[in-house]
Parts: structure tokens; sequence; C-alpha cells
């Protein structure tokens, strides 16, 4: 009984931290999102990705790939981004997206944040740019 | 834009996140603390050694990922937390799942998004273990 009592307590208290990370960025989404249209438009590339791609690849490294969701589709789909700029917005996203939750409720668990970041953006970034280089568009 | 609605409508977000989460998390906490209770925790870590040994990580873990994998990171957390790793196995576990998690739930979006969802489910599984191997030869050297 007592040992029930002391998991529930530490399951509410993990619950309890969670809450105070998840419940600021839910409202930073919601003022990202309204600010949304106020991005993008720009002409410089990289990677492959361009400045169209990059609604939905920020959309996705801040907000992540479920709640950004309807952001990222309709973005994609809304705009004239191809197929190929497509796929390598999603290869790093797979790899790299929700950055500020996933990292923090790990870090509340004893998780290096710097490092968690520093590596998912690393590798992202070189991964979509190693594609990018493997398969160049056709013209 | 009214800042208002805008703040009131992420608060609300947030706390049926946090319902969702918390159904996720006291279950799967419970049921870590009891099969722990029963010995089964200790059986996994002996079968799955070998394999989490690769990423410098103790074989109950294996639990973590699993859940991380199929269900979502709040599973993973609630399954890591009764666990008590090390800041180092917390650091290579968080990567590896960060990289690849709740892949039910999301792979259908990426397919959504009109790409081929398949290519990048197993490009998620494969850097993911990659990068736990990575990260934990890389802390080796430091």
């Amino acid at each position: 009984m007592e040992t029930l009592l002391g998991s529930l307590k530490g399951a509410f208290l993990l619950c309890g931290q969670l809450f105070l990370i998840i419940v600021p960025l839910t409202i930073l989404y919601e003022f990202l999102k309204a600010k949304q249209a106020a991005i993008g438009g720009n002409r410089r590339s990289f990677a492959g990705i361009s400045g169209n791609g990059l609604i939905p690849l920020l959309t996705g490294i801040v907000i992540g790939l479920t709640y950004g969701a309807g952001v990222i589709i309709h973005s994609i789909r809304s705009t004239d981004i191809a197929k190929r700029e497509a796929f390598l917005i999603l290869l790093y996203l797979s790899i790299c997206h929700a950055v500020i939750e996933d990292t923090l409720i790990f870090v509340v668990i004893g998780a290096n944040g710097m490092i968690l970041l520093l590596a998912r953006f690393s590798l992202a970034t070189l991964l979509t740019y190693l594609v990018h280089k493997g398969h160049p568009p056709e013209r | 834009m009214d800042p208002l609605a805008t703040l009131k409508k992420g608060f609300l977000n947030g706390l049926s996140l946090t319902v969702d989460m918390i159904k996720v998390i006291i279950p799967f906490y419970l049921l870590v603390e009891l099969l722990r209770y029963l010995g089964f925790i200790r059986f996994i870590g002996g079968v799955f050694r070998p394999f989490m040994g690769l990423f410098g990580l103790p074989g109950e873990s294996a639990l973590a990922l699993i859940a991380g994998y199929t269900a979502n990171l709040y599973a993973a957390i609630a399954v890591l937390k009764p666990l008590h790793l090390s800041s180092k196995d917390v650091t290579i576990i968080a990567l590896m799942l960060g990289i690849s998690h709740s892949l039910p739930q999301e792979t259908p979006i990426t397919k959504r998004a009109g790409v081929n969802a398949w290519l990048l489910l197993l490009a998620r599984i494969v850097f993911s273990l990659l990068a736990g191997m990575a990260l934990n030869l890389v802390w080796k050297l430091f």
C-alpha cells in the first residue's frame, strides 16, 4: 500500500511538472499561429528548402508534428512547394520537431537539454543537406 | 487578433493536453512500479541487455523505448522516471526518443502531407538507433 501511494505521488508530481511546461508552450503556440501569416516570402533557399517551405518547417520545429499538423499540411498544399521539397521538409521535421517541449520534458527527468538540442538540429540539418545534394532537383 | 482570446485558447489547449497526458502517465507509471515489484523489470532488463548495451543503456530502458515508439513521449517518461537512470542515460534515450516517437500517430501525418511516409518512418527508426550509438560513443570520449 505504501509503495502504491509513493508511486501515485511520484506520478502526480511528474504530471504537475509537465503541466507547468506544457501550458506556457500551448499559449506560445497560439500566438505563433496568429503571427504565422507574417513569416515567409523569402526567396533564399537552404538544403533544398525555399522561403515558402520555411513556414511549415518552422511550425514543425517549434510546435511539433501532431499539434502543428494542420498548419504544416495546409501550407504545403496551398503553396507551390514541390513534392521533393515537401519530402525534405518532412525529413527534417521527422528528426527535429517540437524541440522545446520534447527537450524540456526530458530535462525534467534529468537529461542534458543542450546536448539534445544540438544533436537533433545538427543531425536533421546534415541529413537533409545530404539528401538534397545526393538527389539534385530535375531540370 | 485578440490577445486575451489567444491566451485563453492556449491555456485551454494546455489544460486538455495535460488531461490527455495524465491519462497516459498515471497508468504507465503504476504499471512499471508494479512490474518492478513483481520482478518482471529485472527479467526484461536481462533480455534486452545486449541490445540496449549498444547505446550504453541498461536493459530495462528498452521498455521506455518501446513505449515511446509505439505510444508517445509521455508514456516513455512515465516508464523512465521510476527507473532512476543517470543523466547520461536519460540524455541518450531522450535523443533516441526525440528522433523517433509516437510512430503510429505521426506517420499518417507525413503521409497526409503527400510524401513517402514509409521511407520517413524507416529513416526515423534507423537514425534514432544510430544517434543513440553515436552519442554513447561521444560521451565515452569525454
